[in-house]
């Protein structure tokens, strides 16, 4: 997409954002604790969805092409879209991207820890060979 | 960064172009309506204990979770198994929908703590039901499937991919389950007029835990459910 089509796409929504009642396009006032950044506006909030949606939707649509694409393709990018979908809720429904950094190294702490001891484990049962 | 003290109880971080008004440590907010939050004192680790348990317990969560996942793929494919395999069983377009109708629980999710933290209770219900009643589908779901695959032969004891899927799927299902008793609890409780603006923090933990169970079903269904099956 060029740089002046991404501009009218966004020029699109923004007016789109602007038709909406203040309560829907606005963040929540004042901040909860923890937070270092307002937490996003509902409008954000419905935006993510379509696009966790669309993402899930080319998933499903992958997962039938079996047979005419290689599996090890097809697991590829069903793993890549698992991880922007994971990504995009632990940011924005989850707030990790405007809340303090304390709380996102504890839980990337733990996620660490479950996909490295996992795969360790696996690896050592011989999983992958 | 310059940091500016400003004439009230913010302090503004001016870092490239967007300065945000942010909270000073232990000063009372003027309208955010947190100040009488119970959980709002000074802590060691300069965040309230209630987010930060949640956070911890999420962590760990992924451990428990990663540990079903991980003997699910070890026994996946396995020769000489007896009984229905996925292949067999697995109905994607139904899963996809109660897939999506979990995401949407989500999306209700923030909605409400958003209305909430506007202050718009009547609003606040309406989605916090709606998450709810989006969860209870989706249990619905996995209860029709779970009969489904029953009446295919499949059970807990029928082969290996009976007893990991079964185990995983269930856990996550109970998890989903208190997801709805704790949002309903809240539900009442805005009802009752117990959960107002200043209890934001309260209804946010709920979320976090309840986006964690649809980041964990995101993980599944890619996994279990729409990664090719061995043995074409």
């Amino acid at each position: 997409m060029s740089e002046t089509e991404t501009q009218q796409t966004g020029g699109a929504l923004e007016r789109v954002g602007e038709a909406l009642p203040p309560s829907v396009r606005t963040p929540a006032p004042g901040l909860l604790p923890g937070e270092v950044r307002p937490h996003p506006s509902p409008f954000q909030y419905v935006l993510i969805a379509v696009v966790l949606v669309v993402v899930t939707g080319i998933e499903v649509a992958l997962s039938y092409t079996e047979g005419d694409l290689p599996d090890s393709l097809i697991v590829t990018l069903l793993l890549v879209m698992a991880i922007i979908k994971f990504t995009l809720v632990v940011s924005w429904y989850m707030h990790l991207r405007t809340d303090k950094p304390i709380f996102r190294r504890f839980f990337v702490m733990g996620l660490l820890a479950a996909v490295i001891l996992y795969l360790v484990v696996l690896s050592s049962l011989h999983r992958f060979t | 960064m310059t940091t500016t003290e400003q004439p009230s109880n913010t302090v503004t971080d001016v870092d490239e172009g967007s300065a945000t008004p942010v909270l000073a440590e232990g000063a009372p907010p003027e309208h955010s309506g947190h100040a009488e939050h119970p959980s709002a004192h000074p802590t060691a680790t300069g965040v309230t204990s209630p987010k930060l348990a949640i956070w911890i317990f999420l962590a760990s969560d992924c451990l428990f979770f990663g540990a079903f996942i991980a003997a699910y793929l070890l026994y996946r494919g396995h020769p000489n198994q007896k009984g229905p395999g996925p292949r067999e069983v697995f109905n994607i377009p139904f899963t996809s929908i109660t897939s999506f109708i979990l995401l949407m629980s989500s999306l209700t999710m923030v909605l409400a703590l958003a209305a909430l933290q506007h202050g718009d209770l009547r609003r606040t219900r309406i989605w916090l039901m709606a998450t709810a009643l989006f969860g209870a589908t989706f249990i619905g779901g996995q209860v029709f499937e779970f009969t489904e695959f029953a009446r295919h032969g499949l059970h807990l004891d029928s082969n290996l991919f009976g007893s990991t899927f079964f185990v995983l799927t269930g856990f996550h299902g109970a998890h989903v389950s208190a997801g709805i008793i704790w949002l309903l609890s809240l539900w009442g409780l805005c009802m009752q007029g117990r959960l107002t603006q200043k209890d934001a923090q309260r209804l946010e933990i709920a979320g976090l835990y309840w986006h964690f169970v649809d980041i964990v079903w995101i993980v599944i269904f890619t996994v279990i459910y729409l990664v090719p099956q061995p043995g074409k």
